[in-house]
C-alpha cells in the first residue's frame, strides 16, 4: 500500500506536449480513476506512473519515495492491460508463477502463493487450464492475480473493461470493485467510460488535451463541474449549457438568454460570485432536473427530437447555439413539433464564465 | 417412394459426373507427379545408361534386380558424400539460425540507418548462387582478398591456399552458405519476432523479468511455430547444396567438399550410369520424404497447441 504523489508532471512528445504539469494526490488505498476523451494524456500518466515512459519534467512519489530512474520491473506496481496481455501460452498456474519464478522465489514458496492467490480469486479449478480459452472475466482474475502476487503497493488498470462486451461489463465491474476491497491496494483506472469511472472510483480525475480538469468524487464532479469541459463531459447526456449575458432583473440577477428570454433569478451563492464579473457567460443545469413548466416559468422551446429508451425518455429542444436536453423517467406526451416549456431545478443551476470556462461558485 | 429414390440417387450421381468431368485434370497431375516416380523406380532396377543404344523404356533387357541398392549400400564414395552433407547441415543451419536470430533481434528495435542496413542484409538473398559461387570463389584465391585482409591484420603476408586444401575448402564452401542464407533466416525470424505481442513482453517486465528471461519465456515460445518452419526450409534446402559449391571447388580437392548433389551430378554427366543414379535419388528422396513427414507432424501439433 502507498499513497502516489505526481508533482508538476510534463510530458512532451517532441513538440508535442501530451501532459501538462499535472498535479494529483492519490491516497493509500484509494480508487482513482483517470477519466478523459481519447488523447487527453491519462495513458501517458499512467505509463509515467508504471515507468513504461519517463517523465519529461517533474515528480512521481510513491510514499515518500521519488521514483525517478526506478525501472518498470523494480516500482511494485502490478499493472493490469487492455486485453490483460495474459502469456497465451501458458496454464493459468504458470501466469500466476511467473514474477515470484523470474525473482528467483523457491518452489514451494511459489506454490504457496499461487495456491493462496488462485484460493482467493476462485481459479484454483482453473489452475491447470491453458490460458488462451479462457472467458474474459477469468482473464481478468488471472491478470489480477498475476500481479497481485508480487504483492505490489499500486495496481494501474489500464481500460481492462474497454474490449468486454456492454452486457458483461456490468458483471466484471462489480467483480473488480470487489476485488479492490478484498486486496485494499491503491488502485489507479485509467478510463474514457464515465458509467465505470463513476459506479467504481473513490474519486475521478477528469482530463481533457493533457490539462486535468477537476479532481473530486465521482457526485462531486457530477453535480459541480468545474468548468464547462467536465459539465459536458460528465453524465449523459452531459450537462446543458445555454449562452447568455448576466443582468439585472427586479427580482435579482438572472441570465438573459436572448431569443429565449430571460432565466429566474439566480441562487444566491451564484450570485454573489457572478456580480464580481460582466460579460458573456454558459447557463448550465442537468437534463436530469428538468421539470415541465406553465407558460412563462421556463424555457419556451419547440421539440426537436424524442428518444424513448425505456425507463427514460429523453426530449431534444431547440437546436444549434440554444439546444437543450431533458431527460424524464416516463414518456411526456411530447412529439416533434409541439412547444414544450422546460424549467430546471432552482438548486440545479450552474453558471460559467463563459471566457474562461470556469463554473462561478461562492467564496 | 420415387422421390425419395430420386433424391438417394442423386448426390451419388452429382459425385459421378463431377468425377468424370475432372478426370483429365486428375490423370494429368498423376501423370506429372507420379510418372517420373515409376520411371525412375523402374530405371533404377536395370544397368541402363544414356549410351546403352536403347530407349530407357527397353531397360527391362538390363534388368539387374536390386543390385544397384546393394552396390549403393556399399558404396563408400556416396556414404562420406553422404557424411559430408550431413556436416555441413549440422554447421550451416545453426550458423545461419542463430545469426539471423540475433540480427532479427537487432532489427526488431529502431536504430538509425536501419532502413539501409535492412536492405544490404538482404541483398545476399538474392544473388544469384552461381555468382555467389564466382565472388567465394574469387574472394578465397590464395591471392585473394581474404588473405589480403589477413595479412593487413596480422602484419605479415599470408598465402593460404583456401580452396586446395581439403578442410579449408569445405570451411570456405560453408562461409558462403551462411553469407548466402542467413538473409533468410534473419527474414523468416524477424517476422515471427514483431508477431510477438509486445504487452506480454511489457507484462514479463513488470513482473520483473530480465531481458534473457523475457528471451526464453516469452519470446522464443511464440516464435515455436516459426522457427521450426525456418528451420525446416533451410534443412532441405542446405541438403541440396550445389551450385554455389560446384562453382568454388567443383566438389575438390579431390572429393574434399563432394556432397551428395555433387556426387549424383558427376554420376549423371561423366560416369553416365543413369541406373545408379535414380537408385540413389530415390534413395534421398525416401530418407527426405521421411524427415519431411516427420516435420510437419511436429508442425501440425505446435499449431493445434497455438491455436
Amino acid at each position: 500500500m502507498s499513497t502516489i504523489h505526481l508533482q508538476n508532471l510534463v510530458k512532451k512528445f517532441g513538440d508535442f506536449t501530451a501532459l501538462q504539469t499535472m498535479d494529483l494526490a492519490i491516497a493509500d488505498g484509494e480508487f482513482m480513476a483517470l477519466l478523459g476523451p481519447s488523447g487527453c494524456g491519462k495513458s501517458t500518466t499512467m505509463n509515467m506512473i508504471a515507468g513504461m515512459e519517463e517523465p519529461t519534467s517533474g515528480k512521481i512519489l510513491f510514499g515518500e519515495r521519488d521514483m525517478a530512474g526506478v525501472p518498470m520491473g523494480r516500482r511494485g506496481v502490478g499493472f493490469v492491460f487492455q486485453n490483460y496481455a495474459i502469456f497465451t501460452h501458458m496454464s493459468v498456474r504458470q501466469n500466476l508463477a511467473y514474477g515470484p519464478k523470474m525473482r528467483g522465489a523457491p518452489k514451494a514458496e511459489i506454490d504457496r502463493r499461487v495456491g493462496a492467490i488462485a484460493e482467493m480469486l476462485q481459479l484454483t479449478p482453473l489452475l491447470d487450464r491453458k490460458a488462451d480459452r479462457l472467458s474474459v472475466n477469468i482473464l481478468q482474475r488471472v491478470a489480477i492475480g498475476r500481479s497481485a502476487i508480487m504483492e505490489p503497493a499500486i495496481f494501474l488498470l489500464d481500460e481492462p473493461l474497454s474490449n468486454v462486451d456492454a452486457a458483461f461489463r456490468a458483471v466484471m465491474r462489480t467483480e473488480l470493485k470487489q476485488l479492490q476491497r478484498q486486496f485494499r491496494q491503491t488502485m489507479v483506472y485509467v478510463t474514457h467510460d464515465q458509467l465505470e469511472a463513476m459506479t467504481m472510483a473513490d474519486r475521478i480525475a477528469v482530463m481533457d488535451h493533457g490539462v486535468l480538469q477537476q479532481v473530486g468524487t465521482p457526485l462531486e464532479v457530477y453535480n459541480n463541474p468545474a468548468n464547462v469541459f467536465v459539465a459536458r463531459f460528465i453524465g449523459a447526456p452531459g450537462m446543458n449549457l445555454l449562452k447568455g449575458w448576466l443582468a439585472e432583473s427586479d427580482r435579482g440577477l438572472v441570465v438573459d438568454l436572448g431569443p429565449l428570454g430571460a432565466t429566474p433569478p439566480l441562487p444566491v451563492e451564484i450570485a454573489d460570485a457572478a456580480s464580481r464579473m460582466r460579460g458573456e457567460v454558459f447557463y448550465g443545469f442537468r437534463p436530469e432536473q428538468v421539470t415541465l413548466a406553465e407558460s412563462g416559468r421556463g424555457l419556451c422551446m419547440p421539440v426537436s427530437f424524442v428518444e424513448r429508451i425505456g425507463a427514460r425518455t429523453i426530449i431534444h429542444l431547440g437546436d444549434g447555439e440554444t439546444a437543450v436536453k431533458a431527460v424524464f423517467d416516463n414518456d411526456v406526451g411530447l412529439a416533434i413539433g409541439q412547444t414544450a416549456v422546460v424549467a430546471p431545478a432552482a438548486e440545479a443551476v450552474r453558471v460559467f464564465d463563459a471566457a474562461t470556462g470556469l463554473a462561478l461558485r461562492a467564496g | 417412394m420415387q422421390a425419395s429414390k430420386a433424391a438417394s440417387v442423386l448426390p451419388d450421381e452429382g459425385a459421378r459426373l463431377g468425377f468424370r468431368l475432372t478426370l483429365p485434370a486428375q490423370i494429368l497431375v498423376l501423370f506429372i507427379a507420379v510418372f517420373p516416380l515409376l520411371m525412375q523406380l523402374y530405371i533404377s532396377l536395370t544397368d541402363w545408361s544414356p549410351l546403352s543404344g536403347t530407349g530407357w523404356w527397353n531397360a527391362w533387357s538390363m534388368w539387374n534386380s536390386f543390385a544397384n541398392y546393394t552396390d549403393l549400400a556399399a558404396d563408400a564414395r556416396f556414404w562420406s558424400a553422404l557424411k559430408r552433407t550431413a556436416i555441413v547441415m549440422i554447421v550451416c543451419v545453426p550458423a545461419e539460425f542463430l545469426l539471423g536470430l540475433a540480427l532479427a533481434t537487432l532489427f526488431a528495435d529502431e536504430f538509425p540507418g536501419k532502413r539501409i542496413f535492412y536492405s544490404i542484409l538482404l541483398m545476399p538473398m538474392m544473388v544469384v548462387p552461381a555468382v555467389a559461387g564466382y565472388m567465394f570463389f574469387m574472394l578465397f584465391q590464395s591471392g585473394g582478398p581474404v588473405n589480403d585482409i589477413l595479412s593487413a591484420m596480422s602484419g605479415f603476408p599470408v598465402t593460404i591456399a583456401w580452396l586446395s586444401d581439403p578442410t579449408l575448402a569445405l570451411i570456405a564452401v560453408m562461409v558462403a552458405d551462411i553469407w548466402q542464407w542467413t538473409p533468410l533466416m534473419f527474414l523468416i525470424l524477424l517476422a515471427g519476432l514483431v508477431g510477438v505481442p509486445e504487452d506480454q513482453i511489457k507484462a514479463a517486465t513488470l513482473l520483473g523479468a530480465n531481458p534473457w528471461q523475457r528471451f526464453v519465456t516469452i519470446v522464443l515460445p511464440k516464435m515455436k511455430t516459426i522457427i521450426i518452419i525456418a528451420l525446416a526450409i533451410r534443412v532441405i534446402e542446405n541438403f541440396k547444396i550445389f551450385d554455389t559449391l560446384y562453382i568454388m571447388t567443383g566438389g575438390g580437392p579431390g572429393v574434399a567438399t563432394e556432397t551428395i548433389s555433387v556426387y549424383i551430378y558427376k554420376l549423371t554427366t561423366q560416369d553416365l550410369i543413369w541406373g545408379y543414379v535414380a537408385a540413389i535419388a530415390l534413395a534421398i528422396l525416401i530418407v527426405l520424404s521421411i524427415a519431411a513427414v516427420f516435420a510437419m507432424k511436429r508442425m501440425a501439433r505446435v499449431r493445434e497447441v497455438a491455436a
